[in-house]
This record gives C-alpha cells, structure tokens and sequence, in this order.
C-alpha cells in the first residue's frame, strides 16, 4: 500500500488570518453595504449631474482631507500598538492606543464641524439628493467610527489590565474592524470629494 | 510578518497618494481621466491597508482574494457608471 504522506507548501505554512473568523465575515457584510451605497451614490449623479456638482461644490474638500490623513494616521498607530503588545510592550501599546483614539477624535471634531457648517447655511438632509445621500452614507461612516472608538478604548483597558498575553486575538479583529472602517472612507472620499 | 519599517513606509505612501488625488483633483480637467485616476489611487491605497495594516499580505489565499476583489470591482463598477 502507498505511504500518503500529507505535502505541506513551506509557504503556507505561517499562514494565518488575523482575528476571529467571524469579525472577517462580518467585515465583508459591512464592505457589502458600503459598496452598495456607493454604487447608489454614482448611479443617482448620473440622473442629476448639476445637483450633484452644486452639491459637492458646497463641501470643504480641506475639511475631507483632513479626516483622510487622520483616519490613515490612526489606523497606523493602531498597526504600531498591535506589533507593541505582541512582543510584550503593553505600556507602549496603551500610548499608540491613544494616540490613535486621538487621531479618531480629529476626525469626529472635523466632521461634526462641517455637518454645522452645512447646518448653518440651512442645508439639512432633506435638501435634495445629493444630501440625502451625503448625510447618509457619511453618518453611516460616523456612527462606524463612533464604535471603532469604543472598540479602540476597551482595547486599551484591557492591554493596560494585562490583557492579551497569551491571545492577541481580540486585538487583531478589533485592529481589523478599524481598518475596515478606514478602507471605506478611502473609497468614500474621492467619490464625495473629489470626482 | 510586516516589519515597522514596512508599515511606516505604507503610511508615508498613503498620505502621498492622498495628497496626489487633491493635487489631480485641481490639475486634470478631463473628468474620464481625472475618474480613472482617482480610483485607481483608491485601488493603490486599499491594497496597502489590506496588505500592511490588516496583514492579509501573509493570510489564507482566499481572504486576501477576497478583500482585494471588493476595492476592485466597486471602484471599477463606479468607473463605468461615471463613463456611460
């Protein structure tokens, strides 16, 4: 009878998804959403090309590109956290932590500044398409990175209790939601902001 | 493993290409070729987060498929719609 023997790939064998299994399917489901709002978004300009344009003409672009680099900023400290906790630096990786949720923080403020701005000019979600849509699909994006935050700062309360020593798990699939959450804004910017 | 190295040279690359897509944004006044690039700087970005900041780069096949499969055909979907 043939020996089988089972011929693992010398490449394959490190490879592991960061995470839980499950925070992946739910990141998919939320790309779906997301995707879809989008294509929604640039299928409705199409019917209305010259609200559209008036629409975005009236958005700061300074104000999206400063919650572009924030997102970026913090999802990358979060990255630098991930790597501190794992070889064993959890005082460092509390520091990265926040200065992460600070960067978050930048984005809220920004946000929430040019929702005012719009507020005080009398435009609202009920204006016309263009903000109906805008309202939506960035709040739905608000509201994602609100619970990034909270994700972030439990993370943050647990490294500092001593967590993650023997797992880090839990932080990688939070890690995962919150670069998830900054893939979206790097679709949702140019198509809102720019083009 | 990515190394810190790596990752911060991904950062660097993000922010460059984010202030790349401003600068075309008041340069190019072709709407197709402003589209096309602006997404394809949207592709170029997303491979760095899934590669680099979620670490797919060294995950299952499939996942990393997956994920790279979503920031492709969205914005080519959006392409499309904006060139018809």
């Amino acid at each position: 009878m043939a020996n089988l023997s089972l011929v693992v790939s010398p490449k394959s064998i490190n490879k592991r998804l960061p995470g839980d299994l499950a925070m992946w399917f739910f990141i998919l489901a939320e790309l779906t959403v997301f995707s879809l709002f989008f294509i929604a978004f640039a299928v409705t300009e199409q019917f209305n090309v010259e609200m559209f344009i008036a629409g975005k003409s009236m958005l700061h672009t300074f104000a999206g590109l400063i919650n572009t680099l924030a997102l970026i900023t913090s999802s990358f400290l979060v990255v630098l956290s991930l790597k501190s906790v794992s070889v064993g630096k959890s005082q460092q990786s509390v520091y990265l932590l926040i200065l992460s949720i600070l960067a978050a923080c930048v984005y809220m403020a920004t946000k929430l500044w040019e929702y005012n701005q719009l507020f005080v000019m009398g435009i609202d979600i009920e204006t016309n398409t263009f903000f109906t849509l805008y309202f939506l699909i960035t709040g739905f994006h608000f509201l994602h990175v609100l619970l990034g935050i909270v994700i972030l700062i439990c993370i943050a309360v647990n490294v500092k209790n001593g967590g993650y020593k023997e797992s880090i798990t839990g932080f990688e699939a939070g890690a995962s939601y919150w670069h998830m959450v900054d893939l979206v804004w790097i679709i949702l910017f140019p198509l809102i902001y720019i083009l | 493993m990515i190394t810190i190295k790596k990752i911060t040279l991904s950062w660097l690359l993000l922010i460059s290409l984010t202030l790349v897509s401003i600068l075309i944004s008041s340069v190019i006044d072709e709407p197709r070729l402003l589209t096309f690039i602006a997404l394809f700087i949207v592709f170029l970005k997303a491979q760095q987060i899934i590669d680099n900041f979620m670490e797919l780069k060294h995950a299952p096949r499939k996942w990393r498929f997956i994920l790279l499969s979503y920031i492709f055909i969205t914005p080519c979907i959006i392409f499309l719609i904006y060139i018809i």
